[in-house]
């Protein structure tokens, strides 16, 4: 099987991932920080130096706030809820998974927030200024993706953040909420220099921990209401959730302590290895990706041809094919596994034009090989010289 | 004592007797599928004073279906109404001092256990092979007995199944038969004098099970062919003990673990469903196109085989796995895959 599909979630992982979580599960998974013995506080230790690690990862300077959620979408979830209150506009665009279109479009129909939804130029970037223009008085939430899930185009994070900082008229000074779906473990992030506020990302993706994790991290500025409330091992004798005291404020019962240790040994194999090495990999093999599908008579490829501006998935339609008949083709007759459809993101579809169909999906992670690329490829042409008959 | 008398004419019948008639109406059932086979197994039981009919089928009647579907009429299309639900209201014309129970679902390993727990006997009223490798999993496994029919053309097949004592549906058939080699009514007919035989079999199967003449069942794999008068009664005996049954002899029930149960997934905005088959099967498109040719349009190449009939159209691949357009809805798109291409 050659698997195409870590924009989903990535498959494998580092080898080290999986017995750590084997070796926790058997031997120290008791619940962290509710009692006091020696398992407990064991236990307990590899979660906050998993929250410590993580807070380095991104540059956050207080490990606190750094939150561990279930994933990417259970993280932008908690800041939008938690965020936008009535009467409150957020601004958002086109590029957006529906982890983030949803939640804002929910707000928006019941009337409690106003929502702006951003198109970006026809590179696909997403120009700062037209943010700033969008700003209004009572704008609270910027929302981004630091990358599209489609095709792969990164957005200018820091330019945006100096622009949202910066704010607009009636001294309006937005938070920005930066979706690292797709980035976070691939593109160096710096939530400080970047002036993300609230950075929401999976931990199952490019930064090989297992589904079922993720993370939020809420800078000093954001005013995060908790939803969920519950027991954190602390100030038990309080009749409410600590509201203010992170990270317990956001974090309520007993947290996934396994995926966590996977998800450390993960940022751990990303430091080891090196993630301008894991970069460097990744877009030598999106660029013969790219360069070879080009070549093929009737094939669209979407997104920028300069790896640099571009994480991973790779877009493509064929004229006159189904994306899901395509999909299908290539996992029974190659086993290669691919994504084919909406990638959960319907209004960048209106914005391609490929609408309703979608595109087919290659999205190649660090454990792929050129030579994978290769025969991916020769499936593609295989397929199309057969469909012509 | 209720007054028996409607039945007399049954229990004069010395098989049967008062004792047994009391028997039945104090006896509960499970009609898996409320069709061709369904609808006879309903009428025949229901005036027969089956004390509880529990009618499970997630279909709604369409016009073919009246040609064999001794239960439904026009006015019922009219209403739109679900086979099931049209089903218990003629039944409740039809005999009103018994119970019915209609559930409009489909059958699948998170629910059959609670349609069949409470009941006495089963009986298959279904039309594919995957829902009764189901039954025979919940039925082995509760201990329920249960009769299994099938029907195509003029030709029927039927056992009768007694977990413990006699082989059980997968000693008889380890697997499906490969769906190209397995008809269906929609793409090769039935006639239904067939269906009407065969139910009629399988409700007499159940007749004598509940009325305590269980030396009287039948202990072979029965066919019948209506047309050419042809029958013939496979032995059984002795298949329990040589057969290394996963179900009744390993205690393994594959169906009701959901490890052998289609996957559906619905295509966001497409008006279509992805049907992927749990088994390995390599079909053979000569084979199923031929089925299609008569049926509707179709043309192959060595990947995948497209074909428009019914309103839908299939895209089909060589494992099985198909798109269907025309539905977004999981359970219809089991529906159609059974019907036209089989399980």
């Amino acid at each position: 099987m050659v698997y195409l599909d870590n924009a989903a979630t990535s498959f494998p992982k580092p080898k080290r991932v999986y017995e750590r979580m084997d070796r926790f599960l058997r031997e120290e998974a008791a619940n962290p920080g509710r009692s006091g013995h020696r398992l407990s506080v064991a236990a307990e230790g590899q979660i906050v130096q998993a929250r410590s690690l993580l807070a380095k990862f991104f540059g956050a300077k207080n490990p606190e706030r750094l939150i561990f959620t279930l994933n990417c979408t259970d993280s932008l979830n908690i800041a939008i809820k938690g965020i936008l209150q009535e009467g409150d506009h957020a601004i958002t665009t086109v590029l957006e998974h529906n982890s983030v279109l949803r939640p804002l479009n929910a707000l928006e129909s019941i009337g409690k927030i106003k929502l702006t939804k951003l198109k970006p130029a026809s590179h696909g970037v997403i120009d700062p200024q037209d943010i700033k223009k969008a700003i209004q008085k009572n704008t609270k939430l910027v929302v981004i993706t630091h990358a599209s899930n489609v095709v792969g185009v990164i957005q200018p994070i820091r330019e945006i953040g100096r622009v949202v900082r910066e704010g607009g008229v009636d001294r309006a000074r937005p938070l920005l909420l930066v979706d690292a779906a797709q980035t976070a473990g691939v593109i160096p992030i710096d939530v400080e220099g970047d002036l993300i506020d609230l950075l929401a990302f999976p931990g199952h993706k490019s930064l090989y921990g297992p589904p079922g994790t993720g993370g939020l991290y809420v800078g000093e500025r954001a005013k995060v209401i908790p939803w969920r409330e519950g027991g954190t091992g602390f100030r038990s004798e309080s009749q409410f959730h600590p509201a203010d005291t992170f990270p317990f404020a956001l974090e309520g019962g007993t947290p996934n302590s396994v995926g966590i240790v996977g998800l450390k040994e993960g940022v751990s194999f990303i430091l080891e290895t090196g993630i301008e090495n894991i970069q460097a990999h990744e877009r030598s093999l999106v660029q013969r990706l790219r360069e070879e599908l080009k070549q093929i008579p009737n094939v669209q490829l979407y997104g920028l041809e300069d790896v640099t501006k571009t994480v991973a998935p790779v877009s493509i339609t064929i004229d006159g094919v189904e994306p899901q008949e395509f999909s299908i083709l290539l996992d029974q007759s190659f086993q290669i596994a691919v994504r084919a459809g909406l990638h959960c993101a319907p209004l960048m579809h209106g914005f391609l034009g490929t609408a309703p169909q979608g595109t087919i999906r290659f999205s190649p992670g660090y454990f792929n090989t050129l030579d994978e690329i290769g025969q991916a490829v020769s499936a593609v042409r295989e397929i199309l010289s057969e469909l012509k008959k | 004592m209720s007054d028996i008398s409607r039945y007399h004419r049954q229990y004069l019948f010395n098989k049967i007797g008062e004792q047994g008639q009391r028997k039945l109406i104090s006896s509960r059932i499970a009609i898996i599928g409320c069709g061709a086979l369904g609808t006879v197994l309903i009428n025949t039981l229901a005036r027969a004073g089956v004390g509880f009919i529990r009618i499970v089928d997630r279909d709604f009647i369409e016009f073919n279906n009246l040609q064999r579907q001794v239960l439904f009429d026009e006015e019922d299309i009219k209403e739109n109404l679900p086979k099931a639900i049209a089903a218990e209201r003629k039944v409740k014309k039809i005999n009103s001092q018994i119970q019915v129970e209609a559930i409009v679902s489909d059958v699948n390993f998170t629910n059959i256990e609670r349609f069949i727990q409470d009941v006495d006997f089963v009986l298959d009223g279904t039309d594919n092979f995957e829902t009764r490798f189901l039954i025979n999993d919940a039925c082995v496994k509760l201990g329920k007995p249960w009769v299994y029919g099938a029907v195509i053309g003029s030709h029927g097949l039927t056992a009768t199944i007694i977990p413990g004592e006699t082989p059980c549906l997968r000693c008889i058939f380890e697997t499906a038969p490969p769906p190209e080699l397995t008809p269906t009514c929609d793409t090769a007919g039935i006639i239904a004098s067939a269906s009407t035989v065969i139910a009629s079999l399988e409700a007499t199967e159940a007749i004598k099970f509940l009325t305590g003449n269980k030396q009287d069942l039948n202990r072979t794999l029965y066919s019948y062919d209506v047309w050419t008068r042809q029958t013939q009664s496979f032995k059984l005996g002795g298949l329990r003990e040589a057969a290394d049954c996963p179900t009744c002899k390993k205690g393994k029930f594959e169906f009701l673990s959901g490890d052998q149960t289609q996957k559906t997934t619905s295509l966001c905005g497409r008006n279509a469903v992805q049907i992927t088959r749990p088994d390995n099967v390599t079909l053979d498109f000569k084979e199923l196109a031929s089925r299609f040719d008569q049926i509707g349009s179709v043309k192959y190449n060595s990947f995948l085989l497209q074909a428009t009939t019914g309103g839908y159209e299939f895209t089909v691949f060589p494992d099985g796995r198909a798109i269907i357009k025309g539905t977004n809805d999981p359970a219809q798109a089991k529906t159609i895959y059974a019907k036209y291409i089989g399980t």
